[in-house]
Protein backbone atom coordinates (compact mmCIF):
# COMPACT_ATOMS: atom_id res chain seq x y z
CA UNK A 1 0.00 0.00 0.00
CA UNK A 2 1.52 3.58 -1.24
CA UNK A 3 0.47 6.74 0.99
CA UNK A 4 0.57 9.85 -0.76
CA UNK A 5 0.11 13.25 1.54
CA UNK A 6 -0.60 16.29 -0.41
CA UNK A 7 -0.26 19.69 1.19
CA UNK A 8 -2.79 22.19 -0.10
CA UNK A 9 -6.55 21.83 -0.56
CA UNK A 10 -6.32 25.10 -3.39
CA UNK A 11 -7.42 24.40 -6.99
CA UNK A 12 -4.35 22.40 -7.47
CA UNK A 13 -3.86 19.99 -4.42
CA UNK A 14 -7.65 19.40 -4.68
CA UNK A 15 -7.73 18.21 -7.99
CA UNK A 16 -4.40 16.18 -7.69
CA UNK A 17 -6.11 14.46 -4.06
CA UNK A 18 -9.44 13.81 -5.83
CA UNK A 19 -7.66 12.25 -9.33
CA UNK A 20 -4.87 10.39 -6.49
CA UNK A 21 -7.88 9.12 -4.86
CA UNK A 22 -10.18 7.99 -7.99
CA UNK A 23 -7.29 5.89 -9.30
CA UNK A 24 -5.83 4.40 -6.26
CA UNK A 25 -9.01 3.24 -4.91
CA UNK A 26 -8.94 2.07 -1.04
CA UNK A 27 -6.11 -0.12 -1.72
CA UNK A 28 -4.09 2.95 -1.08
CA UNK A 29 -4.20 5.97 1.31
CA UNK A 30 -4.42 9.70 0.64
CA UNK A 31 -3.88 12.63 3.21
CA UNK A 32 -4.62 16.11 2.68
CA UNK A 33 -3.35 18.75 4.60
CA UNK A 34 -4.80 22.20 4.64
CA UNK A 35 -4.91 25.09 7.14
CA UNK A 36 -8.44 26.13 6.01
CA UNK A 37 -11.41 24.16 6.32
CA UNK A 38 -13.03 25.44 3.32
CA UNK A 39 -12.02 24.75 -0.78
CA UNK A 40 -12.79 27.92 -1.78
CA UNK A 41 -12.83 28.26 -5.87
CA UNK A 42 -10.36 31.75 -5.39
CA UNK A 43 -11.49 33.52 -9.36
CA UNK A 44 -14.80 33.87 -8.15
CA UNK A 45 -14.00 35.99 -4.94
CA UNK A 46 -13.98 39.10 -7.51
CA UNK A 47 -17.88 38.49 -7.19
CA UNK A 48 -17.69 38.57 -3.40
CA UNK A 49 -15.54 42.01 -3.33
CA UNK A 50 -18.80 43.76 -4.82
CA UNK A 51 -21.52 41.79 -2.98
CA UNK A 52 -22.77 39.74 -5.95
CA UNK A 53 -22.24 36.22 -4.56
CA UNK A 54 -22.07 35.43 -0.65
CA UNK A 55 -18.84 33.76 0.71
CA UNK A 56 -20.85 30.59 0.59
CA UNK A 57 -21.86 30.82 -2.88
CA UNK A 58 -17.58 30.10 -3.51
CA UNK A 59 -16.95 27.80 -0.55
CA UNK A 60 -17.57 24.64 0.62
CA UNK A 61 -16.37 22.55 3.83
CA UNK A 62 -13.73 19.69 2.88
CA UNK A 63 -14.42 17.43 5.38
CA UNK A 64 -17.96 16.01 4.55
CA UNK A 65 -16.13 15.69 0.64
CA UNK A 66 -13.19 14.00 1.67
CA UNK A 67 -15.52 11.86 4.34
CA UNK A 68 -17.30 10.58 1.03
CA UNK A 69 -13.76 10.46 -0.76
CA UNK A 70 -12.37 7.92 2.03
CA UNK A 71 -9.41 10.61 2.23
CA UNK A 72 -8.01 11.55 5.20
CA UNK A 73 -8.30 15.33 5.81
CA UNK A 74 -6.17 16.95 8.45
CA UNK A 75 -6.86 20.20 9.39
CA UNK A 76 -3.17 21.64 9.97
CA UNK A 77 -0.34 23.45 8.17
CA UNK A 78 2.62 21.98 7.37
CA UNK A 79 5.68 23.25 9.07
CA UNK A 80 8.62 20.70 7.78
CA UNK A 81 9.72 18.42 5.34
CA UNK A 82 11.88 15.60 6.38
CA UNK A 83 12.36 13.68 2.65
CA UNK A 84 14.94 10.99 4.71
CA UNK A 85 13.08 10.64 7.51
CA UNK A 86 15.05 11.16 10.67
CA UNK A 87 16.82 9.21 13.56
CA UNK A 88 13.43 8.17 15.38
CA UNK A 89 11.72 7.82 11.99
CA UNK A 90 13.00 5.63 9.18
CA UNK A 91 10.57 7.06 6.50
CA UNK A 92 9.96 10.10 5.15
CA UNK A 93 7.86 12.51 6.56
CA UNK A 94 6.36 15.90 7.45
CA UNK A 95 5.18 17.86 10.62
CA UNK A 96 2.15 19.33 10.96
CA UNK A 97 0.64 21.43 13.32
CA UNK A 98 -3.04 21.58 13.69
CA UNK A 99 -5.21 24.70 12.89
CA UNK A 100 -9.13 23.18 13.28
CA UNK A 101 -10.56 24.27 16.85
CA UNK A 102 -10.40 20.84 17.92
CA UNK A 103 -6.40 20.30 18.07
CA UNK A 104 -5.66 23.89 17.75
CA UNK A 105 -1.43 23.89 18.29
CA UNK A 106 -1.04 20.29 18.41
CA UNK A 107 1.92 18.82 16.44
CA UNK A 108 2.47 15.56 14.63
CA UNK A 109 3.96 13.36 12.12
CA UNK A 110 2.39 11.98 8.88
CA UNK A 111 4.87 9.83 6.90
CA UNK A 112 4.60 9.24 2.92
CA UNK A 113 5.36 7.61 0.16
CA UNK A 114 5.20 10.51 -2.02
CA UNK A 115 4.56 13.84 -1.19
CA UNK A 116 2.65 16.57 -3.30
CA UNK A 117 3.18 19.94 -2.41
CA UNK A 118 0.36 22.06 -2.97
CA UNK A 119 0.27 24.62 -0.44
CA UNK A 120 -0.05 27.74 -2.73
CA UNK A 121 1.75 30.67 -1.79
CA UNK A 122 2.28 32.83 1.22
CA UNK A 123 0.00 36.64 0.65
CA UNK A 124 2.82 38.26 1.55
CA UNK A 125 1.44 42.00 2.70
CA UNK A 126 4.61 42.38 5.07
CA UNK A 127 6.76 42.94 1.56
CA UNK A 128 5.37 46.43 1.44
CA UNK A 129 4.52 48.73 4.40
CA UNK A 130 1.51 49.74 5.31
CA UNK A 131 -0.19 47.03 2.75
CA UNK A 132 -2.84 44.44 3.90
CA UNK A 133 -6.67 44.19 5.12
CA UNK A 134 -5.27 44.77 8.74
CA UNK A 135 -3.63 47.67 7.68
CA UNK A 136 -4.60 50.20 4.24
CA UNK A 137 -5.63 48.34 1.78
CA UNK A 138 -7.95 45.74 0.80
CA UNK A 139 -7.82 42.32 -0.79
CA UNK A 140 -9.59 39.96 -2.55
CA UNK A 141 -7.48 37.35 -2.62
CA UNK A 142 -9.47 35.20 -0.22
CA UNK A 143 -13.00 34.74 0.44
CA UNK A 144 -12.52 36.51 3.88
CA UNK A 145 -10.94 39.32 2.40
CA UNK A 146 -13.41 39.62 0.10
CA UNK A 147 -16.26 40.07 2.35
CA UNK A 148 -14.22 42.50 3.84
CA UNK A 149 -13.66 44.50 1.31
CA UNK A 150 -17.23 44.26 -0.09
CA UNK A 151 -18.00 45.93 3.16
CA UNK A 152 -15.35 48.69 2.84
CA UNK A 153 -17.26 49.60 -0.82
CA UNK A 154 -20.83 49.60 0.54
CA UNK A 155 -19.21 52.38 2.71
CA UNK A 156 -17.76 54.06 0.09
CA UNK A 157 -20.92 54.03 -2.06
CA UNK A 158 -23.17 55.13 0.62
CA UNK A 159 -20.37 58.17 0.81
CA UNK A 160 -20.39 58.94 -2.60
CA UNK A 161 -24.82 59.00 -2.85
CA UNK A 162 -24.53 61.50 -0.10
CA UNK A 163 -22.38 63.56 -2.07
CA UNK A 164 -18.51 62.88 -1.52
CA UNK A 165 -16.32 62.74 -4.66
CA UNK A 166 -13.75 59.50 -3.78
CA UNK A 167 -10.93 58.02 -5.09
CA UNK A 168 -10.34 54.31 -6.27
CA UNK A 169 -6.70 52.80 -6.53
CA UNK A 170 -6.72 49.06 -7.23
CA UNK A 171 -3.93 47.09 -9.19
CA UNK A 172 -0.01 45.78 -7.75
CA UNK A 173 1.23 47.05 -4.16
CA UNK A 174 4.32 45.39 -5.22
CA UNK A 175 6.97 46.33 -8.03
CA UNK A 176 6.86 42.00 -8.48
CA UNK A 177 3.30 41.45 -7.68
CA UNK A 178 1.56 38.82 -10.52
CA UNK A 179 -2.75 38.61 -10.56
CA UNK A 180 -2.82 41.59 -12.67
CA UNK A 181 -6.07 39.26 -14.25
CA UNK A 182 -7.82 39.32 -10.95
CA UNK A 183 -6.87 42.80 -9.93
CA UNK A 184 -8.15 43.85 -13.62
CA UNK A 185 -11.29 41.98 -13.09
CA UNK A 186 -11.91 43.52 -9.74
CA UNK A 187 -11.08 47.09 -11.29
CA UNK A 188 -14.30 46.58 -13.63
CA UNK A 189 -16.49 45.39 -11.38
CA UNK A 190 -16.06 48.28 -9.43
CA UNK A 191 -16.71 50.74 -12.22
CA UNK A 192 -19.54 48.43 -13.54
CA UNK A 193 -21.23 49.25 -9.90
CA UNK A 194 -20.60 52.52 -9.23
CA UNK A 195 -21.90 53.08 -13.35
CA UNK A 196 -25.49 51.28 -12.33
CA UNK A 197 -25.93 53.54 -9.27
CA UNK A 198 -25.52 56.53 -11.01
CA UNK A 199 -22.36 57.32 -9.55
CA UNK A 200 -19.84 57.83 -11.77
CA UNK A 201 -18.83 61.22 -11.68
CA UNK A 202 -18.68 61.04 -8.06
CA UNK A 203 -15.57 58.51 -8.66
CA UNK A 204 -11.62 58.60 -9.84
CA UNK A 205 -10.64 55.35 -10.62
CA UNK A 206 -6.96 54.47 -10.84
CA UNK A 207 -5.28 51.80 -12.04
CA UNK A 208 -2.14 51.25 -10.73
CA UNK A 209 0.58 48.04 -11.95
CA UNK A 210 3.92 47.13 -12.51
CA UNK A 211 3.35 45.99 -15.93
CA UNK A 212 5.54 47.56 -18.63
CA UNK A 213 2.40 48.05 -20.29
CA UNK A 214 -1.58 47.32 -19.77
CA UNK A 215 -2.18 44.01 -20.56
CA UNK A 216 1.09 42.22 -19.94
CA UNK A 217 -0.97 40.45 -17.08
CA UNK A 218 3.00 38.98 -16.22
CA UNK A 219 3.52 37.09 -19.49
CA UNK A 220 5.15 39.88 -21.32
CA UNK A 221 1.47 40.69 -22.95
CA UNK A 222 0.45 38.76 -26.09
CA UNK A 223 -0.84 39.93 -30.02
CA UNK A 224 -3.65 39.63 -31.22
CA UNK A 225 -5.82 39.28 -34.25
CA UNK A 226 -8.37 42.18 -34.15
CA UNK A 227 -10.19 44.92 -36.58
CA UNK A 228 -7.88 43.79 -39.33
CA UNK A 229 -4.59 43.93 -37.64
CA UNK A 230 -2.66 42.23 -35.06
CA UNK A 231 -2.33 44.67 -32.03
CA UNK A 232 -0.68 44.04 -28.86
CA UNK A 233 -3.12 43.53 -25.71
CA UNK A 234 -2.17 46.80 -24.32
CA UNK A 235 -4.79 48.28 -26.97
CA UNK A 236 -7.43 45.74 -26.20
CA UNK A 237 -6.71 46.74 -22.21
CA UNK A 238 -6.19 50.07 -22.52
CA UNK A 239 -9.54 50.55 -24.40
CA UNK A 240 -11.57 48.66 -22.03
CA UNK A 241 -10.38 50.91 -18.95
CA UNK A 242 -10.90 53.82 -21.50
CA UNK A 243 -14.65 52.89 -21.93
CA UNK A 244 -15.07 52.23 -18.49
CA UNK A 245 -13.31 55.69 -17.27
CA UNK A 246 -10.76 54.07 -15.57
CA UNK A 247 -7.27 55.75 -15.30
CA UNK A 248 -3.94 54.57 -15.31
CA UNK A 249 -0.58 54.16 -13.72
CA UNK A 250 1.87 51.80 -15.42
CA UNK A 251 5.69 50.90 -14.68
CA UNK A 252 5.13 51.72 -10.86
CA UNK A 253 6.10 49.51 -8.31
CA UNK A 254 4.00 50.24 -5.41
CA UNK A 255 6.80 50.76 -2.12
CA UNK A 256 4.83 52.21 0.99
CA UNK A 257 1.24 52.75 2.08
CA UNK A 258 0.26 55.38 4.48
CA UNK A 259 -3.04 55.63 5.25
CA UNK A 260 -5.19 56.85 2.34
CA UNK A 261 -1.72 57.29 0.33
CA UNK A 262 0.58 54.98 -1.92
CA UNK A 263 3.81 55.95 -2.66
CA UNK A 264 5.45 54.33 -5.43
CA UNK A 265 8.45 54.40 -7.81
CA UNK A 266 8.67 54.31 -11.89
CA UNK A 267 10.95 52.58 -13.65
CA UNK A 268 12.21 55.70 -14.15
CA UNK A 269 13.49 56.07 -10.86
CA UNK A 270 11.39 58.79 -10.13
CA UNK A 271 8.87 58.63 -6.59
CA UNK A 272 5.46 59.51 -6.90
CA UNK A 273 2.08 59.92 -4.24
CA UNK A 274 -1.28 58.74 -5.22
CA UNK A 275 -4.38 59.49 -2.55
CA UNK A 276 -7.04 57.15 -2.21
CA UNK A 277 -10.15 56.89 -0.65
CA UNK A 278 -10.53 52.85 -1.12
CA UNK A 279 -7.37 50.46 -2.60
CA UNK A 280 -7.61 47.01 -3.11
CA UNK A 281 -4.13 45.98 -4.18
CA UNK A 282 -2.65 42.44 -4.77
CA UNK A 283 0.40 41.31 -2.63
CA UNK A 284 3.88 39.83 -3.50
CA UNK A 285 3.35 36.03 -3.49
CA UNK A 286 6.14 34.00 -1.49
CA UNK A 287 6.34 30.79 -0.63
CA UNK A 288 5.03 29.14 2.36
CA UNK A 289 8.12 29.50 4.45
CA UNK A 290 8.22 25.59 4.45
CA UNK A 291 11.67 24.40 6.05
CA UNK A 292 13.35 21.11 4.79
CA UNK A 293 15.42 18.51 6.68
CA UNK A 294 17.94 15.46 6.08
CA UNK A 295 18.16 12.43 8.51
CA UNK A 296 20.47 13.81 10.85
CA UNK A 297 19.03 16.81 11.23
CA UNK A 298 20.81 19.75 9.07
CA UNK A 299 19.21 22.37 7.20
CA UNK A 300 18.24 21.32 3.38
CA UNK A 301 15.58 24.10 2.91
CA UNK A 302 17.79 25.29 -0.24
CA UNK A 303 18.21 21.78 -1.82
CA UNK A 304 14.59 21.32 -1.55
CA UNK A 305 13.19 25.47 -2.31
CA UNK A 306 14.04 28.24 -3.92
CA UNK A 307 15.32 31.78 -2.17
CA UNK A 308 11.51 32.81 -2.97
CA UNK A 309 10.41 29.54 -0.70
CA UNK A 310 8.78 28.00 -3.78
CA UNK A 311 10.08 24.31 -4.20
CA UNK A 312 12.23 23.47 -7.22
CA UNK A 313 10.88 21.13 -9.96
CA UNK A 314 12.07 20.11 -13.12
CA UNK A 315 13.03 23.42 -14.31
CA UNK A 316 16.18 25.10 -15.95
CA UNK A 317 17.29 27.68 -12.75
CA UNK A 318 21.20 28.40 -13.93
CA UNK A 319 19.14 32.02 -14.60
CA UNK A 320 20.00 32.72 -18.14
CA UNK A 321 19.94 36.46 -19.61
CA UNK A 322 16.24 36.84 -20.77
CA UNK A 323 17.08 36.87 -24.45
CA UNK A 324 18.18 33.27 -24.32
CA UNK A 325 14.88 31.73 -22.30
CA UNK A 326 13.01 28.59 -23.91
CA UNK A 327 9.95 27.15 -23.32
CA UNK A 328 12.32 24.05 -22.60
CA UNK A 329 13.23 25.78 -19.34
CA UNK A 330 9.83 25.17 -18.05
CA UNK A 331 8.93 22.33 -16.16
CA UNK A 332 7.05 19.70 -17.31
CA UNK A 333 6.70 17.01 -14.53
CA UNK A 334 7.14 18.67 -11.73
CA UNK A 335 9.15 16.40 -9.66
CA UNK A 336 11.83 17.63 -7.06
CA UNK A 337 15.36 17.70 -8.61
CA UNK A 338 16.69 16.00 -4.89
CA UNK A 339 13.92 13.80 -3.94
CA UNK A 340 11.93 11.65 -6.92
CA UNK A 341 8.92 10.66 -4.73
CA UNK A 342 8.39 14.80 -3.92
CA UNK A 343 5.98 16.83 -6.34
CA UNK A 344 5.40 21.03 -6.41
CA UNK A 345 1.68 21.77 -8.28
CA UNK A 346 0.12 24.88 -8.73
CA UNK A 347 2.00 28.06 -7.42
CA UNK A 348 3.75 26.02 -5.23
CA UNK A 349 6.32 25.31 -7.77
CA UNK A 350 9.09 27.67 -8.20
CA UNK A 351 9.46 29.02 -11.86
CA UNK A 352 12.74 29.30 -13.52
CA UNK A 353 12.30 32.66 -14.77
CA UNK A 354 9.64 36.23 -15.48
CA UNK A 355 7.88 35.70 -18.57
CA UNK A 356 7.51 39.55 -18.51
CA UNK A 357 11.34 41.09 -19.04
CA UNK A 358 12.71 42.40 -16.10
CA UNK A 359 13.60 45.21 -16.01
CA UNK A 360 15.33 47.80 -13.22
CA UNK A 361 14.51 51.49 -12.02
CA UNK A 362 17.79 53.35 -12.15
CA UNK A 363 18.02 52.81 -8.12
CA UNK A 364 17.66 49.11 -8.61
CA UNK A 365 14.62 48.63 -8.08
CA UNK A 366 13.17 45.59 -10.19
CA UNK A 367 9.48 46.11 -11.55
CA UNK A 368 7.95 43.50 -13.39
CA UNK A 369 5.47 40.97 -12.58
CA UNK A 370 6.30 37.72 -11.30
CA UNK A 371 5.12 34.68 -13.50
CA UNK A 372 1.09 33.82 -13.42
CA UNK A 373 0.44 30.11 -12.27
CA UNK A 374 -2.77 30.57 -10.97
CA UNK A 375 -6.16 29.11 -12.55
CA UNK A 376 -6.28 26.43 -15.11
CA UNK A 377 -3.11 25.77 -15.22
CA UNK A 378 -2.48 25.10 -11.45
CA UNK A 379 -5.67 22.15 -12.18
CA UNK A 380 -3.86 20.96 -14.97
CA UNK A 381 -0.64 20.28 -13.09
CA UNK A 382 -2.49 19.11 -10.21
CA UNK A 383 -4.23 16.15 -12.37
CA UNK A 384 -0.70 15.30 -14.77
CA UNK A 385 0.90 15.33 -11.11
CA UNK A 386 -1.84 12.54 -9.68
CA UNK A 387 -2.10 10.41 -13.40
CA UNK A 388 1.67 10.36 -13.07
CA UNK A 389 2.22 8.78 -9.43
CA UNK A 390 -0.89 6.59 -9.94
CA UNK A 391 0.74 5.70 -12.99
CA UNK A 392 3.65 4.72 -11.07
CA UNK A 393 2.46 3.07 -8.11
CA UNK A 394 0.74 0.74 -10.15
CA UNK A 395 2.73 -0.28 -13.14
CA UNK A 396 6.04 0.75 -11.23
CA UNK A 397 7.42 2.85 -14.64
CA UNK A 398 9.45 5.51 -13.70
CA UNK A 399 9.29 7.17 -17.48
CA UNK A 400 6.29 9.77 -16.92
CA UNK A 401 3.87 9.77 -18.90
CA UNK A 402 1.69 13.02 -18.46
CA UNK A 403 3.35 16.53 -18.78
CA UNK A 404 2.04 19.64 -19.10
CA UNK A 405 4.77 22.47 -19.28
CA UNK A 406 3.64 26.22 -19.33
CA UNK A 407 5.28 26.72 -22.64
CA UNK A 408 3.15 24.11 -24.21
CA UNK A 409 -0.21 24.77 -22.13
CA UNK A 410 -2.65 27.71 -22.98
CA UNK A 411 -4.89 29.29 -20.52
CA UNK A 412 -8.13 31.69 -20.72
CA UNK A 413 -9.14 34.25 -18.58
CA UNK A 414 -12.53 35.94 -18.30
CA UNK A 415 -12.94 39.24 -16.84
CA UNK A 416 -16.24 39.89 -16.46
CA UNK A 417 -18.22 43.12 -14.85
CA UNK A 418 -21.62 42.69 -13.49
CA UNK A 419 -23.75 39.59 -13.08
CA UNK A 420 -26.80 39.35 -14.92
CA UNK A 421 -27.09 36.89 -17.64
CA UNK A 422 -28.52 40.22 -20.00
CA UNK A 423 -26.68 43.34 -18.68
CA UNK A 424 -23.01 43.68 -18.34
CA UNK A 425 -19.77 42.55 -20.14
CA UNK A 426 -16.79 40.93 -20.21
CA UNK A 427 -13.51 40.27 -21.21
CA UNK A 428 -12.20 36.98 -22.99
CA UNK A 429 -8.54 36.17 -23.12
CA UNK A 430 -6.97 33.14 -24.57
CA UNK A 431 -3.20 32.24 -24.46
CA UNK A 432 -1.69 29.35 -26.40
CA UNK A 433 1.49 28.81 -25.39
CA UNK A 434 1.00 30.47 -21.80
CA UNK A 435 5.31 31.06 -22.11
CA UNK A 436 5.87 32.49 -25.60
CA UNK A 437 7.83 29.90 -27.86
CA UNK A 438 9.96 32.27 -30.00
CA UNK A 439 11.15 28.98 -31.82
CA UNK A 440 7.37 27.63 -32.97
CA UNK A 441 6.18 31.14 -33.42
CA UNK A 442 8.99 33.48 -34.29
CA UNK A 443 6.58 35.82 -35.26
CA UNK A 444 4.46 36.76 -32.34
CA UNK A 445 5.43 33.93 -29.81
CA UNK A 446 2.01 32.24 -29.71
CA UNK A 447 -0.55 30.96 -31.76
CA UNK A 448 -2.73 33.62 -33.54
CA UNK A 449 -5.50 30.83 -33.99
CA UNK A 450 -5.52 30.37 -30.16
CA UNK A 451 -4.52 33.64 -28.65
CA UNK A 452 -7.37 36.06 -28.66
CA UNK A 453 -9.56 38.85 -26.95
CA UNK A 454 -12.65 39.88 -27.31
CA UNK A 455 -15.37 41.55 -25.34
CA UNK A 456 -19.10 40.72 -25.17
CA UNK A 457 -21.82 38.89 -23.40
CA UNK A 458 -20.41 35.42 -24.49
CA UNK A 459 -17.25 35.94 -22.01
CA UNK A 460 -19.78 36.60 -19.46
CA UNK A 461 -21.94 33.76 -19.78
CA UNK A 462 -18.59 31.73 -19.86
CA UNK A 463 -17.90 33.21 -16.82
CA UNK A 464 -20.87 31.98 -14.91
CA UNK A 465 -20.95 28.81 -16.49
CA UNK A 466 -17.26 28.23 -15.20
CA UNK A 467 -18.10 29.15 -11.89
CA UNK A 468 -21.06 26.52 -11.16
CA UNK A 469 -18.95 23.62 -13.38
CA UNK A 470 -15.72 23.92 -11.13
CA UNK A 471 -17.94 24.14 -7.37
CA UNK A 472 -20.18 20.90 -9.19
CA UNK A 473 -16.51 19.21 -10.09
CA UNK A 474 -14.70 20.37 -6.87
CA UNK A 475 -17.74 19.22 -4.69
CA UNK A 476 -17.33 15.49 -6.53
CA UNK A 477 -20.57 15.36 -8.06
CA UNK A 478 -21.81 13.14 -10.75
CA UNK A 479 -19.22 12.87 -13.63
CA UNK A 480 -17.07 15.51 -12.03
CA UNK A 481 -13.78 13.44 -13.21
CA UNK A 482 -14.85 14.33 -16.85
CA UNK A 483 -15.09 17.91 -16.58
CA UNK A 484 -12.01 19.88 -17.58
CA UNK A 485 -9.36 21.78 -15.72
CA UNK B 1 -20.30 79.53 -21.50
CA UNK B 2 -19.73 75.73 -22.43
CA UNK B 3 -15.92 74.85 -22.01
CA UNK B 4 -14.23 73.27 -24.62
CA UNK B 5 -13.85 69.30 -24.88
CA UNK B 6 -10.50 67.98 -24.76
CA UNK B 7 -10.08 65.29 -26.43
CA UNK B 8 -6.27 64.36 -26.06
CA UNK B 9 -3.17 65.18 -23.95
CA UNK B 10 -4.12 61.77 -21.61
CA UNK B 11 -3.37 58.16 -21.74
CA UNK B 12 -7.24 57.78 -21.47
CA UNK B 13 -7.71 59.65 -24.33
CA UNK B 14 -5.68 57.37 -27.37
CA UNK B 15 -7.13 54.15 -26.79
CA UNK B 16 -9.90 52.93 -29.33
CA UNK B 17 -14.14 53.50 -28.12
CA UNK B 18 -16.17 50.98 -29.24
CA UNK B 19 -18.75 52.64 -31.57
CA UNK B 20 -22.27 51.97 -31.01
CA UNK B 21 -22.23 49.20 -33.81
CA UNK B 22 -19.93 47.87 -31.62
CA UNK B 23 -21.67 47.71 -28.24
CA UNK B 24 -24.90 46.58 -30.10
CA UNK B 25 -23.13 43.03 -31.42
CA UNK B 26 -21.40 42.59 -28.22
CA UNK B 27 -25.05 42.68 -26.80
CA UNK B 28 -26.92 40.98 -29.47
CA UNK B 29 -27.94 37.75 -28.09
CA UNK B 30 -27.66 35.42 -31.39
CA UNK B 31 -24.69 36.70 -32.36
CA UNK B 32 -23.43 36.35 -28.88
CA UNK B 33 -24.80 32.58 -28.52
CA UNK B 34 -22.45 31.93 -31.31
CA UNK B 35 -19.25 33.35 -29.64
CA UNK B 36 -20.39 31.57 -26.79
CA UNK B 37 -20.08 28.34 -28.34
CA UNK B 38 -17.06 29.58 -30.65
CA UNK B 39 -15.29 30.53 -27.34
CA UNK B 40 -16.24 27.47 -25.55
CA UNK B 41 -14.39 25.34 -28.59
CA UNK B 42 -11.37 26.94 -28.22
CA UNK B 43 -10.84 27.16 -24.51
CA UNK B 44 -12.00 23.07 -24.63
CA UNK B 45 -9.04 22.73 -27.67
CA UNK B 46 -6.81 25.00 -25.46
CA UNK B 47 -6.95 22.80 -22.20
CA UNK B 48 -6.92 19.60 -24.35
CA UNK B 49 -4.03 20.02 -26.44
CA UNK B 50 -2.37 21.22 -23.12
CA UNK B 51 -1.34 18.34 -21.82
CA UNK B 52 -0.68 15.04 -22.33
Amino acid sequence: MAKIVVLGAGISGHTAAAFLKKKLGRVHEVVVVSPGAYYQWIPSNIWVGVGKMTIDQVRFKLQPVYDRWKIDFRQAKATAVFPEGDQAMDRPYISIEYTGEARRGETDKIDYDYLVNATGPKLNFEATEGLGPNKFTHSVCSCDHAVATWGALQTCMLRMEEGEKLRFLIGTGHPTATCQGAAFEYALNVAYEIKSRGLLHMAEITWISNEYELGDFGMGGAFIKRGGYVTPTKVFSESIFAEYGIRWIKRAGVSKIEEGLAHYETLDGQMHTQPFDFAMLIPAFAGVGLKAFDKVGEDITAKLFAPSGFMKVDADYSGKAFEDWSVDDWPSVYQNPAFANIFATGIAFAPPHQISKPIKSPNGTLITPAPPRTGMPSGVIGKIVALNIVDQILTGRTVFKHRASMGKMGAACVVSAGFSLLKGNAATMTVFPIVPDWQKFPEWGRDLNYTMGEAGLAGHWIKLFLHYMFIHKAKGYPFWWLLPE
Amino acid sequence: MAKNIVRGYYDESYPPIPTGATRFWRRNLLWQAWRFIVLNLKIMRIIVGGHS
